[in-house]
């Protein structure tokens, strides 16, 4: 255990929108892992809520998020979730990605995405990483709406 | 530093404030920004959140976090 390496400086946060290429080409990337059987991926997309943020509802219909983070505790945060994935399970990669700035309705704002020899792996390690991110990290969204208001986003 | 909707309270994303620890700390804030002690927040110290009272040395990087909201 005392020959255990730092763990590798990750930033997870992306400026804008998620490109859906970029899932694509992450895909793409993991062809020649030949030990790899199963990709398991989480995609957020921002939904034109007629929501208050926390439960409730609104007069007016979101059209954007505009996320903010605390990225270095955030990027220092994501450690141990990684570190506790791949602790529970056997999974060959993981790959997390978040937005910051405004993301419209219908754009892409999380990414999660793990590979692993059989399905079941992959998919109970993005599950888990998904809500421990939604969770843990601190990352701030404010609804946009379309009458010009807006709302803080509350994860519950 | 404030973030979220802490800091659209406070109409700024920094504040100087001096306090002997996080309990002191708390106090001066909640005194300082409008609704802040009806709010659900954190404070996190150098990055780790921190609920009971520590003393401060003047050298940590000290942030409010309103509820999170990723994903």
């Amino acid at each position: 255990m005392s020959e255990t390496k730092a763990p590798k400086k990750r930033d997870i946060f992306t400026d804008g929108p998620i490109d859906p290429t970029f899932i694509a080409e992450s895909i793409a990337k993991h062809a020649t892992r030949h030990d790899i059987g199963a990709h398991e991926i989480f995609l957020g997309q921002v939904r034109a809520d007629m929501a208050d943020g926390s439960g409730g509802r609104s007069s007016a219909r979101t059209t954007a998020i505009a996320y903010t983070a605390y990225r270095d505790m955030a990027n220092e945060q994501m450690i141990p979730i990684r570190e506790e994935a791949f602790a529970r399970w056997p999974i060959t990669c993981l790959h997390v990605h978040h937005s910051q700035g405004i993301i419209k309705a219908g754009e892409l704002c999380f990414f999660v995405f793990a590979s692993s020899a059989h399905r079941q792996v992959a998919r109970e390690a993005v599950a888990y990483v998904t809500d421990e991110v939604k969770k843990r990290l601190p990352i701030f969204g404010k609804e946009v709406l379309e009458d010009g208001e807006h709302v803080w986003k509350i994860n519950t | 530093m404030l973030f979220g909707l802490i800091a659209e309270k406070a109409g700024t994303d920094r504040l100087t404030i001096s306090a002997p620890d996080t309990g002191a700390l708390r106090q001066a804030l909640e005194e300082r920004i409008e609704g802040l002690s009806s709010l659900s927040y954190a404070l996190a110290v150098d990055r780790k959140i921190t609920h009971e009272n520590i003393e401060l040395s003047g050298s940590e990087e000290i942030a409010l976090l309103p509820p999170f909201a990723g994903g």
